[in-house]
C-alpha cells in the first residue's frame, strides 16, 4: 500500500494541525516538513512537538536553504552542515525517519556559462565524501537517515543521477545514508528512470514525486505505472512525498494527487 | 511451502509480483522487451504479445508500446515477422540474424519495411488478443492514446493475411510453412514433415543459441540444417507463399486456436471502436467449424496438425493440440474430452509439472529438449484460460497454483523438466514473468472475465 506525504507549504490552513486535517481527508498519510536555515527548523521544535502530540503525522524533513553541504564556500559548507545535523537531530526528536539534501542547488552547471567549475571533479569529491560521512554519522546516532537527492545538471553539477549517488554511498558505507530519489530529476537524468531505480534498489530510502513538468503528479507525462511499479520492485517501503508546483486550482491540485498516484500504481 | 491458493497480498504473491516486475523493467529496451538479454536480443512475436498481457499490469502505456513497436514492423501483405531485429545489436548476435532474412531486399514484393530489419517468417497471432487485454486493463488510457484505433487496421490485416495467402489447404485453417512458425520449434510432430527436407550444408550457417544454453536443452544440429534450407528457399521466393514450393505446410491446431481467440478479440475492439465487428464473429465461427472438421480427433480426443504435403494427420500428441481450449464456443463435449486427454496418462495433469509439451508415454518424448517434451508456461496460461472459460475450476486452479509456484521458484525458467519440474532453457525469461504476473491478478472465479 502507497504512503504518500505532502509538502507542508502545499496544503491549506494556517497551523499543521489544519493542514493534517486537510491531508488526511484528501487521502495523505503524512506531512513533509521543509527546513530553513539559520536553525529556524530547531527554533519551530514548541509548534512540531504540540502537531506530534496532536497527532499530526511528520516522517520527513526537505531542506530549504540557498547553500548546501557541497558548497564551494568553506564557510557556508561547514554553516549546510551545521543546520543539517540540526535538522537531523530534530527529526529524530520527532521519531520521524530522516533528512532530505542535495549536494547542491543553484550554484553551479555545466550546462551554462561558464562551464568549467572553479573546483576539480576530484575535490568536489572529497568534499562530497566528507560531508556525507559526518552527516552519515550523526543521523545513525540520533536514529534517522541522511537521504542524498540528485538533482538534475541544470540545478547541480555534483550528483545528477541514481549510480552517481550510490557510488558515493557505498564508499561512505553507513547505512545512515541513502538516496532521495525525485521523479522530476530522474525524468531529465536517467535513460530509464525505472531501471535506474531497480539498479539502486535498496539503497533508496526516500522518494520525492512531481511530474515531468515539476507540476503536481498527474499534470504531466511520466509514466508513472512504471516508476511505482518499480519502486514497488524494490521492495521500497517509505513514502512518496509530494514536492512539487501545482497547476490549475491549488486545493483541488493537492487534493487530486493521493488518489491520481494510488490508481496509476493499480 | 510456498502457496499461492489466495490471490490477496500475501508475503509470496508480493515477493512473486516484485521478482517478476523486476524481470519485465530489467528486460524492457526503450519501445519493446527481449525475451532474454542473453539468448534472445531482439524483438520476438508473440513472446512480445504474451509479453504485453503482462505488462499491462505493470504499466497499460508500455504495454501498449511494446505492440505497436511490433506492429509498426508489420509488412505490407500484412504478415507480422517473427523477429523485428534491434539496429543496434551487432548482426552476429543471433543466428539465423538480419544478414540470413534481408527482408528489406528479398521482402520488398511482400512489403517488408526498407529500413526495419525482420525474419520473414510469422508466429502465432495471439496479438490481437493481447491487445484487448491490454486495453482492458486501463480503456482511460486505451482512449487517452487512441491505442485500439490505432492498432485495429494493423490486426485486422494480420489476420487477412492469415486467412488469405496462408490458406494453402483451402479448408478455412491458417497454414504454417516452418517448425518456427506454431512456436513449436522442434517438435517430434514435425519430424516426419522435416526428414523430407534436405538441410543445408553444415558449415553454410553457425548457431549462436548454444552459446547461451546447454545443447541439451535445444534443437540438434541436424533440425537447424533443415531449418535453415526451409528458411533460405522462402527467403529466395521473395517471401511470396504462392510461389514458394512448400516443402513443409502443415494446419497446426494451436496456432489455429489462437486465430480464433484473436479474432473474437479483434470483434471486441471493432466494437469499441465502432467499427464492424461481424466480419469477425463469422470468420471466427467458420474457423471454428474448420478446426474441429480438419483437425478434431474424436478416438484420440486431441486435435491433431494436418501435413498438407501427405495430406494426412499427423499422429503424435502434442500440446499444440489442447490449445483450442482457449477457443470461444468450442463445442463443449470437445472442451470436455480436451480436459480428459489433459488430466489422462500422455499430458498427467497433477502428477507432473504444468503440462508437458509432448505425449509423456510416447518414445519421442524428451523432458529437456525444448518442445520434445519440456513443460513451457505460455502454453500452461492458454489451458488455464481454456479450463477457467469452460467450468473446469478445479483443474485451472491446479495449473494456476502450479505456475505460480513454479515459475518463483525456477527463477522465471523459459521451460522446464516435467517430471523434476526443473529449469530448463534460460532464466529470467520475460513471458514466463509476465503471464506469471498475469495470473497473480487473476482469480479462478474471474476466469477470463479480465
Amino acid at each position: 500500500m502507497l504512503k504518500i506525504a505532502c509538502q507542508e507549504q502545499l496544503l491549506p490552513g494556517e497551523t499543521l494541525q489544519d493542514k493534517w486535517e486537510f491531508a488526511q481527508s484528501a487521502g495523505y498519510d503524512g506531512i513533509e516538513l521543509r527546513g530553513k536555515g539559520d536553525l529556524h527548523f530547531r527554533d519551530r521544535l514548541p509548534e512540531l512537538r504540540k502537531a506530534l502530540a496532536d497527532g499530526v503525522v511528520m516522517p520527513t524533513v526537505c531542506v530549504e536553504m540557498l547553500h548546501f553541504f557541497g558548497a564551494f564556500d568553506d564557510a557556508l559548507r561547514r554553516d549546510a552542515i551545521e543546520q543539517m545535523k540540526s535538522q537531523l537531530s530534530v527529526i529524530g526528536e520527532l521519531g520521524g525517519l530522516g533528512a532530505q539534501t542535495p549536494a547542491s542547488y543553484g550554484m553551479f552547471s555545466r550546462r551554462l556559462p561558464p562551464f568549467e567549475p572553479p573546483r576539480s571533479a576530484e575535490r568536489d569529491r572529497e568534499v562530497l565524501l566528507e560531508g556525507l560521512t559526518e552527516l552519515g554519522e550523526h543521523a545513525r546516532k540520533e536514529g534517522v537517515t541522511l537521504f542524498l537527492e540528485p538533482l538534475n545538471r541544470y540545478e547541480d553539477h555534483m550528483v545528477n543521477r541514481l549510480a552517481q549517488a550510490a557510488d558515493l554511498i557505498r564508499e561512505v558505507g553507513l547505512d545512515s545514508v541513502r538516496i532521495g530519489i525525485d521523479s522530476y530529476h530522474m525524468n531529465i537524468e536517467e535513460a530509464d528512470p525505472p531501471a535506474a531505480i531497480l539498479e539502486a534498489g535498496p539503497l533508496i530510502g526516500h522518494a520525492q514525486v512531481s511530474d515531468s513538468n515539476r507540476f503536481q503528479p498527474g499534470a504531466g507525462h511520466l509514466e508513472w505505472a512504471a516508476w511505482l511499479s518499480a519502486l514497488d520492485a524494490t521492495g521500497y517501503a517509505g513514502y512518496l512525498a509530494v514536492e512539487c508546483r501545482l497547476t490549475g486550482d491549488p486545493v483541488e491540485a493537492v487534493r487530486s494527487i493521493p488518489s491520481f498516484l494510488r490508481r496509476v500504481a493499480g | 511451502m510456498t502457496t499461492f491458493a489466495e490471490t490477496t497480498a500475501t508475503a509470496p504473491c508480493d515477493s512473486l509480483r516484485r521478482s517478476a516486475t523486476q524481470v519485465l523493467l530489467g528486460n524492457w529496451t526503450g519501445a519493446a522487451t527481449v525475451p532474454s538479454r542473453a539468448l534472445y536480443p531482439h524483438q520476438w512475436s508473440w513472446d512480445s504479445a504474451f509479453i504485453a498481457v503482462g505488462l499491462r499490469h505493470v504499466s497499460p502505456r508500455r504495454a501498449q508500446r511494446e505492440l505497436e513497436t511490433l506492429l509498426s514492423a508489420q509488412w505490407g501483405d500484412g504478415r507480422i515477422p517473427h523477429i523485428v531485429f534491434n539496429p543496434s545489436v551487432p548482426d552476429g548476435a543471433y543466428f539465423p540474424g538480419p544478414g540470413f532474412w534481408r527482408s528489406a531486399v528479398a521482402g520488398r514484393a511482400a512489403g517488408a519495411s526498407a529500413f526495419i530489419q525482420t525474419s520473414g517468417i510469422i508466429q502465432p497471432p495471439v496479438h490481437a488478443l493481447a491487445a484487448w487485454l491490454v486495453h482492458a486493463a486501463d480503456p482511460a488510457e486505451s482512449r487517452r492514446r487512441g491505442f485500439l484505433p490505432r492498432v485495429y487496421p494493423r490486426l485486422a490485416a494480420w489476420h487477412r493475411y492469415l486467412g488469405g495467402a496462408r490458406d494453402l489447404g483451402g479448408g478455412g485453417l491458417a497454414s504454417v510453412v516452418h517448425p518456427w512458425e506454431p512456436g513449436l520449434d522442434n517438435s517430434p510432430c514435425w519430424d516426419a514433415a522435416l526428414a523430407r527436407i534436405e538441410p543445408a550444408p553444415f558449415g553454410s550457417f553457425a548457431r549462436t543459441d548454444l552459446h547461451h544454453s546447454s545443447a541439451a536443452d535445444r534443437p540438434t544440429d541436424l533440425d537447424y540444417a533443415r531449418y535453415v534450407r526451409l528458411a533460405a528457399t522462402y527467403r529466395d521466393h521473395g517471401y511470396d507463399d504462392a510461389r514458394t514450393p512448400h516443402a513443409f505446410a502443415i494446419e497446426d491446431p494451436s496456432f489455429n486456436a489462437l486465430l480464433i481467440a484473436s479474432e473474437h478479440a479483434l470483434a471486441d475492439i471493432a466494437e469499441t471502436i465502432g467499427a464492424d465487428a461481424g466480419p469477425h464473429r463469422r470468420r471466427a465461427e467458420a474457423a471454428t467449424a474448420a478446426l474441429v472438421g480438419r483437425l478434431w480427433d474424436p478416438v484420440d480426443e486431441i486435435f491433431h496438425a494436418r501435413d498438407l504435403v501427405t495430406g494426412a494427420a499427423i499422429a503424435g500428441h502434442s500440446v499444440s493440440g489442447l490449445i483450442p481450449l482457449v477457443v470461444p464456443g468450442l463445442p463443449a463435449a470437445i472442451a470436455k474430452a480436451l480436459a480428459r486427454t489433459l488430466h489422462g496418462p500422455r499430458f498427467g495433469l497433477g502428477r507432473v509439472h504444468l503440462v508437458p509439451s509432448y505425449d509423456l508415454t510416447a518414445p519421442e518424448f524428451d523432458g529437456n529438449r525444448y518442445w520434445r517434451g519440456p513443460s513451457w508456461f505460455n502454453t500452461a496460461w492458454l489451458i488455464h484460460r481454456g479450463l477457467a472459460a469452460h467450468g473446469e475450476e478445479e483443474a485451472a486452479g491446479l495449473l494456476r497454483e502450479q505456475f505460480l509456484t513454479l515459475a518463483h521458484r525456477s527463477e522465471f525458467a523459459e521451460y522446464l523438466e516435467p517430471h523434476s519440474g526443473d529449469a530448463r532453457g534460460i532464466l529470467r525469461f520475460s513471458w514466463t514473468a509476465a503471464l506469471a504476473l498475469d495470473l497473480l491478478q487473476t482469480s479462478v472465479a474471474q476466469g477470463v472475465a479480465r
